[in-house]
């Protein structure tokens, strides 16, 4: 059997009582990102893998959501074709503040080995994204890794920054 | 001077043939070298005028000519037991013959054969529809219409089924570039956000071989990776770890040593 | 530069109401959890009843027929990984056994032999992919869990064979990359001892629920005049009476050497098909069990000898000056097979896929056409839906065991 040898990192520490008000906000968001399912192609199902039983994606806090209205992440999981391009960005669009993009797979990133007519080269070009994922498809340990490196980067930012709109590409 | 380039077929082609390369040909056997396939191609002779026909990879196929499609598809169901219509393909020879081939692959469950029809189709002439006999012609015949340009007579709902309504041109043709034309490169920036921004977002990156300035390197060593033409060294790049170094409040770290390798599955 | 505010307008098809004829109109996707990928579908409601579907595809088309003309043979192969990519195997399996049939070449018996079983492998992912969806989009979590749980075995044994877990490329024209490694047959016994365990699981979950018989039984229902018009295949032609299944109709690899049943039914609903799935899977596991004998007795050696078209071993490559140079024009120039018409389908575990390739005698196809079997049982729904329940229209999506990839290519 293949051995699944998650090497999680490898020093330890005391978990710090966090005071400000900030940390605490951002510590309870970073705990519950709530992702939208947005399966579009391969590896779709390679996320549903994260969610499902080996992988367990609950014990991050991250449930899937379906609507856009209660999802802080959107995990653009596959190939995203111009026909569906309006649509990204119309659930983008509906997903309210504070939200991340991750962008799943070779596809998502830069179209990938579709180098056709009917891929959109790289989901930035729609929505701002905050991490990219390599691969194809990209492991589930791949996703969960991505995850907990974006909890990490919300528990840096602060919570009250003005909503300033991402940048795009 | 540039290049001459031919614009009726775009697709790859091999940068170097032999000049005395002949290609071969699959082995082709008259139709009655299978007592089954002689027996309906005698009856199929006598209701149709036949241009070609011939057994290929066990395939009866039959040329008949293009106004008689929808006959041919019916007497081959009705007649000779050909209860399945197992795809509809239009192959795109504008370039070379100034035709479509259309290819009709069916299939019988009761003699285990399979049975081809093919029809040559002018470029601006009208195919009829089989819809009549075989509803899968409905979708068959919208993909063969939405992505070879292939006219479609009396089909019930004629529409582009594969690529966005406003969409121009048909991909599947053999003028029609992989990477698309400039409607179809510029599709989802004119759509969602306009022409103007055009500029702001930029074209697409289309080369594979592409080296960007600020691309990292030395994938091989991880948390070394150093932008393109700097100097490597060996001082860390802080990619971080998974968490936070004293780590964070309520959420377990995963030490190293705890970690366990499972031998087998449980 | 900031974000740039875009000209979408707000979209009311959602859900119209302006009709006078108290029809509601209702669109359902392009990205719906259960639609099965992207699939849109324009409901016309009457009350609660379906009047009129229009599926609407494409939403994943990424112009793979297109790429293959502008491919070689051999680099399409992992192509064909992303089209059923829920068994990848399977759409290997079919390009190469068609692209060999076109060249005229066979894979040696050894090849044959890994072929079937990883096949089998997929459907049997495949079929647990299928249940673990369907039951979750009805409402059972639990068997979506316990079947993620199985098929993580199974895609092992697959990542044991091939190193991915998802896009396996696991077939090449010609033959398999390798033998099978070390500690492959043992751990497949292992499942295969285990597995109809998990499949009596299921099945004591499903098989007498009440919820679960409610919303699939009389649901769907597919006949055989439907069936055949539509070009239906798979489970899905088997459910309403028809003993069809290519792998026994038309042998191809092995399979005529191995004895196994083709479970079919004539109930042609969804719980007819459900049942068929399951003994499916049995299905599966014996003919896999028969492999074993079947694979040790056959002769080392994965790859056809027929330099034209396929490169030597990499053993070979290494040593012999001729081998290396035949493989250097086979990767830069393709191999050029003959000229002529091939058409090739296999039993994939949705049905009859079928590769068309039309060959000009040129290292790239004139024209490569994947009968899909997806494609049509998305069609279907237009026929099908009609006079069932909105709570059904999700209950036959899923029963349909359609993916997007080979829909839409
Ligand atoms: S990156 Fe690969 S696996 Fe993921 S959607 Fe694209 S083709 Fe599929």
């Amino acid at each position: 059997m293949a051995q699944h040898k998650v090497n999680y990192a490898a020093e330890g520490g005391l978990p710090v009582v966090l005071t400000t008000v900030d940390k605490l906000v951002q510590w309870g968001r970073s705990n519950s990102v709530w992702a939208l399912t947005y399966g579009l192609a391969c590896c779709a199902i390679e996320m549903m893998a994260a969610g499902a039983s080996r992988y367990d994606f609950d014990r991050f806090g991250t449930i899937f959501r379906a609507s856009p209205r209660q999802a802080d992440i959107m995990v653009v999981a596959g190939t995203l074709t111009k026909k569906h391009a309006e649509f990204i960005r119309r659930l983008y669009d509906q997903m309210a503040e504070p939200k991340w993009v991750i962008s799943m797979g070779s596809c998502a990133n830069t179209g990938g080995m579709f180098n056709t007519y009917a891929t959109v080269q790289g989901v930035d070009r729609i929505i701002p994204v905050d991490i990219y994922l390599p691969g194809c498809a990209p492991r589930p340990e791949t996703l969960q890794f991505a995850l907990m490196m974006l909890q990490k980067q919300i528990r840096r930012e602060s919570a009250f920054r003005a909503l300033k709109p991402k940048r795009l590409v | 001077m540039r290049e001459y380039k031919p614009k009726g077929d775009v697709q790859a082609k091999a940068y170097y043939s032999d000049r005395f390369w002949v290609a071969p040909q699959l082995p082709t056997f008259s139709v009655d070298s299978d007592e089954i396939f002689a027996e309906q191609s005698k009856k199929i002779n006598e209701n149709f005028e036949v241009i070609k026909e011939y057994i290929q990879t066990g395939h009866l196929v039959v040329e008949v000519k293009a106004e008689d499609n929808k006959d041919a598809v019916a007497f081959f169901k009705d007649e000779l037991g050909y209860n399945f219509l197992m795809e509809i393909a239009a192959v795109d020879f504008l370039e070379k013959r100034g035709v479509f081939e259309i290819v009709y692959e069916m299939l019988s469950t009761t003699t285990k054969k399979r049975a081809r029809i093919k029809c040559c189709l002018r470029e601006n002439q009208a195919l009829e529809s089989v819809n009549d006999h075989f509803r899968m012609a409905d979708w068959s015949e919208r993909e063969m219409y939405d992505l070879s340009g292939v006219k479609i007579n009396n089909h019930p709902y004629l529409k582009r089924i594969i690529m966005p309504d406003d969409w121009q041109g048909h991909p599947l043709r053999k003028d029609y570039p992989m990477i698309g034309d400039e409607a179809a490169q510029w599709y989802e920036v004119d759509k969602i956000f306009g022409k103007e921004y055009r500029d702001v977002i930029g074209p697409e990156n289309r080369d594979q071989a592409r080296v960007d300035r600020f691309d990292t390197q030395r994938y091989s060593k991880i948390k070394h990776e150093v932008p393109k033409g700097a100097e490597f060294s060996d001082t860390k790049t802080d990619f971080g770890d998974y968490q936070e170094k004293d780590g964070v409040f309520l959420v377990t770290k995963l030490k190293k040593e705890d970690s366990v390798q499972l031998k087998e599955r449980r | 530069m900031k974000q740039q505010v875009n000209r979408l307008q707000p979209f009311f098809e959602n859900v119209s109401f302006d009709r006078d004829d108290n029809h509601m109109v209702v669109n359902f996707g392009p990205q719906h959890p259960s639609a099965h990928g992207q699939l849109r579908l324009i409901l016309e409601l009457e009350g609660e009843e379906v009047i009129k579907a229009t599926p609407d595809v494409g939403y994943l088309h990424r112009g793979m027929e297109k790429m293959g003309e502008n491919m070689m043979y051999n680099e399409f192969l992992p192509t064909t990984d992303r089209m059923d990519y829920i068994a990848s195997t399977s759409n290997n399996h079919s390009f190469a056994l068609a692209v060999e049939k076109l060249i005229n070449v066979e894979a040696p018996r050894r090849a044959k032999i890994i072929r079937v079983m990883l096949l089998e492998i997929n459907r049997i992912i495949s079929h647990l992919f299928w249940i673990a969806t369907h039951a979750l989009d009805v409402g059972a979590m639990t068997i979506f869990l316990y079947a993620f749980r199985e098929r993580e075995f199974v895609m092992d044994l697959m990542e044991d064979y091939c190193g991915a877990r998802l896009t396996h490329s696991a077939i090449r024209i010609g033959g398999v990359p390798q033998d099978l490694p070390e500690g492959f047959i043992e751990s497949m016994d292992k499942f295969i001892k285990q597995f109809p365990i998990d499949i009596k699981d299921y099945e004591d979950l499903l098989d007498k629920n009440r919820i679960w018989k409610m919303r699939l039984e009389d649901v769907g229902v597919i006949d055989q005049e439907m069936a055949q018009s539509w070009g239906v295949s798979g489970p899905a032609l088997r459910a309403t009476g028809f003993q069809w299944d290519l792998r026994k109709e038309s042998p191809y690899e092995v399979y005529d050497e191995i004895d196994f049943d083709v479970p079919f039914t004539d109930s042609c609903d969804s719980f007819g098909r459900y049942k068929l799935y399951m003994n499916e899977m049995r299905q599966s596991i014996k003919i896999m069990a028969q492999c074993i004998p079947l694979y040790e007795a056959s002769e080392a050696g994965v790859m056809a000898h027929a330099p034209e078209y396929i490169s030597a071993s990499k053993e070979e490559i290494m040593t012999q000056n001729y081998a290396l140079m035949q493989h250097f024009v086979l990767v830069t120039q393709g191999m050029r097979p003959p000229v002529g018409e091939v058409y090739s389908a296999t039993e994939s575990p949705k049905g009859e896929l079928g590769f068309y390739i039309n060959s000009q005698g040129d290292p790239y196809p004139y024209r490569l056409k994947v009968r899909a079997p997806s494609f049509w049982h998305t069609g279907l729904l237009q026929d099908l839906l009609p006079g069932h329940q909105l709570a059904d229209v999700v209950t036959i999506i899923g029963n349909l065991n359609i993916v997007f990839g080979e829909i839409d290519r």
